[in-house]
């Protein structure tokens, strides 16, 4: 039995390549903390953190996942069933900076149709190691209609402000599907049931 | 359900009976009761038992692993000591579920049920236990419930007072009925503003050994914290409480009320006004109707404070019962969840002519009650009295309000009315009015029943009334203020009274009003200040923040947790045939048990490879423990040829999965040694060299050109001549042909695995002139061969035909006309040596029977079931029959000549 102290569910996921700072950012997001020492993920791991946005109790799960080359067939499996992907680059690393198409193009594949996109490009905090100008991270993001923002989770910049952007996306599209709709009907739990229906918003 | 409680009423000692039982979640229980301790809940098993008159709750641990496995965790006699009620506290969090608090003296337990039938059934039947409790007279004895614990030592109630705190300013006892209740005493000291800490590790265990879901339990925790807190963000707000009551006699308002209900200098921010016998007619018994009412709600608004602005929040009259609460209009916008209800005491014990009306009504985060009561009559009816006010007190409850709310559930009670309390009888009537003229009322009031009764703890437990000066409101001769003369010539009495229950209450003034002479009582009035509860928006925020994110940080770290030794495993070199094992360690490093599995990914039909195993792939570990895994890495003929022919490698990502947590990624890894065993026929006999030597590209690429190419000439891209058969058949044969023709046993014993394992690195590192171990082991090793070639001698797409045509030669060899010419040459190559044998059974000691049973099935293999050969292959044969056939296949060819 699920007992619901909040209003919506919204699943997130953290992709993007090896080292770029998913966990840091999430860890950032949900602790409030930073670690210094990297240690890869291996695997899918979770957290959640319970917001507040126009009145709702919002209660985001964050899905991060690992980045490594290797992992990627299987991490697309997770895609499916996420409401949010913020889709993180290193402002440090070129190579990070290029994938992000190869990641959009995953996206695409793999994960529901109206999925909400994010990018970010993190670490800005290291200014003297930039290898990708905030313009260019811009012009990717308005290329393909997506929000973008820099981030370091380190310094703790745009960390709170992105996921709740994310989810004021996620919010408004789930409110334009409630009024459609009748009230019963609005899938508290977050898991979209017709995604024909969803697509009017 | 009915057998969990005969099992459990089985363990009871004999005359102790169930009576009902609630339950936990999770199992093929019906209902739940969580217990609510500070952060976390954790399942427990309710039971109400019963022993002769009495009952207690027993309060059993559920273990979550094993269903029927309770531990008594503590027992609670039901005695006057005991409160059970539906908790109401921060009724601003919309919730279903319901919350039963039980207390006696330190022990506060919150609990939470799923509502339904059970629910109510199992509270009811508290509830009514608790009753039969406190109206039991014996003196309580609950020495029975020792069996359940032999440390339990029952201590009598009757001692217990002295742990209530007194109130300096009257004599009552108070007793806090707000939602502080449900706080365990160490907490109470607390830092308010700062989220402490919590002692979860007291729980620890309780989690480990299940029961614990601090994520289900999260609403519930939330009110408990915020409960907890609510001290912090409420400041109290004085507001003045005008209480009167007027037992009218049946008269109308002839003279106006200001000399009542304005004598004081401010206005009060609340007025409670309650009448008595406010119609006497028949009329108004019957049919509840009477003009009255509206003539004296008249009179009461043009008697209210000049200097106030007034809203009537609820009128409400039962018969000759009626009650009015007005509010300061400033106030109104505050005021939330009015309701009124009323309850018969009179004629049957339900008529209105006695009992009470009652209003309630929030005021910003305080819940205030209004009871207005008209109890039985007659100096000698004092148990009458107290039984019609425990009977409001059970009856009256009001329903509109979700969860429905008792008069208790309030954090302040006004109680008024003409109680009806006398003095004792044995008082001689001229004593009294001797010591009336005296002004010497505490005289009077050693005799006051109500006192009496009050102070034996028979009624209004917890209620304080403000120090009586006044004369005695009853008996006047209407009109005057004589006492009465009548026939009747009753004694004076209190009869009429005002009191008050809850916290931050204020006596201030306490009177009655003689001028008011309307009726054969005069009029009492109460004034008191309340703390009123006022949530400070700003600091609520702040706090309820603070409460989510703890919140969020213990689900978090309640989320299930392992780590693993290892996400890399790498089994080096791996052998044909030979199996290794890794062991892969588990350990639970989280705070809640965890149930692990390794899952499939999306689209494979196992969780692993086949050459690989996890034993075991599932599992359940308790915090701190640690499991082992071990993993076995096998490549036999199921798997060779694939790993020969690249289409596989010894490469895998298993997923272990933690049930409602992360997933771990497990990467395995090998270097398969490619093996002559496992290859086809056709890729074989296009390697001069041992596979060893010839580069592992160009064996994928040959056994990928050999596969499925078994129409013969289709070598024509080969640029090395081929061999007639593979060489590694041809050294076995030779082998044997030199070695092993004499040999007793010959392909009846079995060789050892060790010896095999030399003769494979052998036959794949070198040309040799000989192989090592014994006959037998070389004999074993041939057979292997044929079974684990890519594809029998008689290729899976000619099986049927073999086994339909095994009844006579010449369909036998129209089969074998149909095989690829590699495969003709080496079953060609197999039959003579097979002949070769039979030569040497005298020696040998073989027979054609056996030898075509051994070869049978090394020739002839059925299809594997995922085979791509369409629906021509409906080999539904039982194993015996299918042994026979393929015998019968082969011993055509060794008792005939294939040439003729």
């Amino acid at each position: 039995m699920a007992k619901k102290s909040y209003d919506l569910l919204f699943k997130l996921l953290l992709i993007g390549d090896s080292g770029v700072g998913k966990t840091c950012i999430l860890f950032r997001f949900s602790d409030d903390a930073f670690n210094t020492t990297f240690i890869s993920t291996i695997g899918i791991d979770f957290k959640i953190k319970t917001i507040e946005l126009q009145g709702k109790k919002i209660k985001l799960q964050i899905w991060d996942t690992a980045g490594q080359e290797r992992f990627h067939t299987i991490t697309t499996s997770y895609y499916r069933g996420a409401m949010g992907i913020m889709l993180v680059y290193d402002i440090t690393s070129v190579k990070t900076f290029d994938n992000i198409a190869k990641w959009l193009r995953n996206i695409d594949e793999h994960a529901n149709e109206d999925v909400e996109k994010m990018i970010l490009g993190n670490k800005c905090d290291v200014e003297d190691k930039r290898a990708v100008s905030k313009e260019k991270g811009e012009m990717i993001a308005r290329e393909h209609g997506i929000r973008f923002m820099e981030t370091s989770a380190k310094a703790n910049i745009n960390i709170e402000s992105a996921f709740y952007e994310l989810a004021q996306a996620i919010l408004t599209k789930t409110c334009g599907r409630e009024q459609a709709e009748p009230l019963d009907r609005v899938p508290l739990d977050g898991v979209r049931s017709d995604r024909q229906s969803n697509r009017c918003c | 359900m009915e057998s969990l409680i005969a099992n459990l009423q089985a363990q009871l000692p004999s005359g102790h009976r169930i009576v009902t039982i609630s339950f936990s979640l999770k199992h093929s229980f019906s209902l739940e009761a969580g217990l609510v301790q500070e952060w976390i809940r954790t399942n427990r098993l309710l039971v109400l038992v019963e022993n002769s008159t009495e009952s207690a709750l027993l309060i059993y641990i559920v273990s979550k692993n094993v269903a029927d496995e309770f531990s008594l965790e503590r027992t609670i006699p039901l005695d006057t000591e005991f409160k059970c009620e539906i908790d109401t506290a921060s009724a601003n969090i919309v919730t279903t579920d319901i919350f039963l608090k039980l207390s006696r003296k330190k022990v506060h337990l919150l609990f939470e049920m799923l509502p339904g039938f059970k629910a109510n059934k199992f509270v009811d039947e508290v509830v009514k236990a608790s009753e039969v409790a406190n109206k039991k007279r014996a003196p309580p004895n609950f020495s029975w419930l020792e069996v359940y614990n032999p440390q339990l030592v029952w201590e009598s109630t009757t001692g217990s007072d002295s742990e209530q705190p007194t109130s300096a300013a009257t004599e009552l006892q108070p007793s806090s009925q707000n939602c502080h209740d449900a706080i365990p005493a160490h907490l109470n000291h607390k830092s308010d503003s700062e989220l402490s800490s919590p002692d979860v590790t007291a729980h620890r265990s309780s989690i480990a050994t299940g029961g614990a879901t601090p994520i289900a339990a999260r609403e519930s925790v939330v009110r408990y914290q915020m409960a907890l807190r609510e001290t912090a963000y409420t400041d109290l707000r004085q507001i003045s409480i005008f209480l009167g009551t007027y037992n009218v006699n049946g008269q109308p308002p002839t003279s106006g009320l200001a000399d009542w209900l304005s004598v004081d200098k401010d206005p009060p921010d609340i007025y409670a006004v309650g009448f008595q016998e406010l119609d006497l007619s028949k009329e108004a018994f019957l049919f509840n109707e009477t003009p009255r009412e509206e003539e004296w709600l008249r009179a009461v608004i043009r008697g209210l404070h000049p200097k106030g602005k007034y809203r009537k929040v609820k009128l409400v009259r039962l018969v000759g019962m009626m009650l009015i609460v007005f509010i300061q209009e400033k106030h109104w916008a505050y005021v939330r969840g009015v309701a009124s209800e009323f309850v018969g005491t009179g004629l049957m014990g339900k008529m209105g002519n006695k009992g009470g009306v009652a209003i309630r009504l929030d005021l910003h985060n305080s819940s205030l009650c209004f009871v207005n009561s008209h109890l039985a009559a007659h100096t000698e009816e004092v148990e009458r009295r107290n039984q019609d006010y425990l009977d409001i007190c059970n009856r009256l409850v009001f329903s509109t309000t979700f969860p429905s709310k008792a008069i208790k559930d309030h954090d302040q009670v006004f109680w008024i009315g003409d109680l009806n309390y006398r003095l004792s009888g044995d008082l001689d009537l001229l004593r009294v009015k001797d010591l009336l003229d005296q002004s010497n009322y505490q005289a009077l009031l050693q005799y006051d029943q109500f006192r009496a009764q009050h102070a034996a703890r028979k009624i209004f437990v917890g209620y304080q009334e403000g120090p009586i000066l006044f004369r005695p409101s009853y008996k006047y001769d209407p009109g005057t203020d004589n006492w009465d003369t009548s026939e009747k010539n009753r004694a004076p009495a209190w009869c009429d009274r005002c009191l008050w229950k809850g916290d931050n209450v204020q006596f201030k003034e306490y009177r009655s009003h003689p001028g008011l002479r309307m009726s054969d009582h005069k009029p009492v009035s109460c004034l008191l200040e309340c703390g009123v509860k006022i949530i400070d928006t700003v600091r609520y925020r702040r706090i309820y923040e603070e409460v989510m994110k703890k919140l969020d940080k213990l689900e978090n770290e309640f989320l299930p947790q392992v780590s693993v030794d290892s996400t890399e495993i790498n089994f080096g070199n791996v052998a044909f045939n030979e199996g290794a094992t890794k062991i892969l360690t588990v350990a639970n490093t989280g705070q809640v048990p965890v149930q692990y599995e390794f899952i499939k990914k999306h689209r494979d039909s196992k969780y692993c490879k086949p050459w690989l195993a996890c034993e075991p792939y599932t599992g359940f570990l308790m915090p701190g423990d640690n499991s082992y895994i071990t993993l076995e890495i096998l490549v036999d003929k199921r798997t060779a040829w694939s790993l020969n022919s690249g289409l596989d490698e010894l490469y895998d990502i298993l997923v272990l999965h933690l049930d409602g947590g992360k997933d771990i990624f497990i990467t395995v890894s090998g270097n398969y040694q490619k093996s002559c065993f496992g290859c086809s026929i056709e890729a074989l006999i296009q390697m001069h060299q041992p596979i060893a030597q010839v580069a592992p590209e160009t064996v994928c690429q040959l056994e990928k050109a050999a596969y499925p190419s078994i129409d013969p000439g289709n070598d024509s891209d080969s640029k090395q001549p081929v061999l007639a058969v593979p060489k590694e058949l041809w050294f076995l044969l030779d082998e044997l042909y030199r070695r092993g023709m004499d040999t007793p046993g010959l392909f009846e014993q079995p060789g050892l695995s060790t010896e095999i394992a030399a003769i494979r690195k052998t036959l794949d590192e070198s040309l040799p002139d000989t192989l090592p171990g014994s006959v037998h082991s070389v004999a074993e090793s041939l057979l292997i061969f044929l079974e684990t070639l890519k594809e029998p001698i008689i290729p899976f797409s000619l099986t049927q035909k073999a086994l339909d045509g095994c009844g006579a030669f010449p369909s036998c060899k129209t089969v074998y006309s149909c095989l690829p010419l590699s495969h003709q040459h080496v079953f060609k190559h197999i039959i003579s040596f097979l002949k070769e044998v039979l030569l040497h059974s005298s020696k040998n000691g073989l027979d054609a029977k056996t030898l075509v049973a051994l070869f049978g099935s090394a020739l002839i293999r059925l299809p594997p079931p995922n085979y791509p050969l369409g629906p021509s292959i409906s080999l539904s044969l039982n194993q015996p029959h299918l042994d026979r056939k393929r015998c019968m296949f082969i011993h055509h060819f060794l008792v005939n000549d294939l040439d003729d």
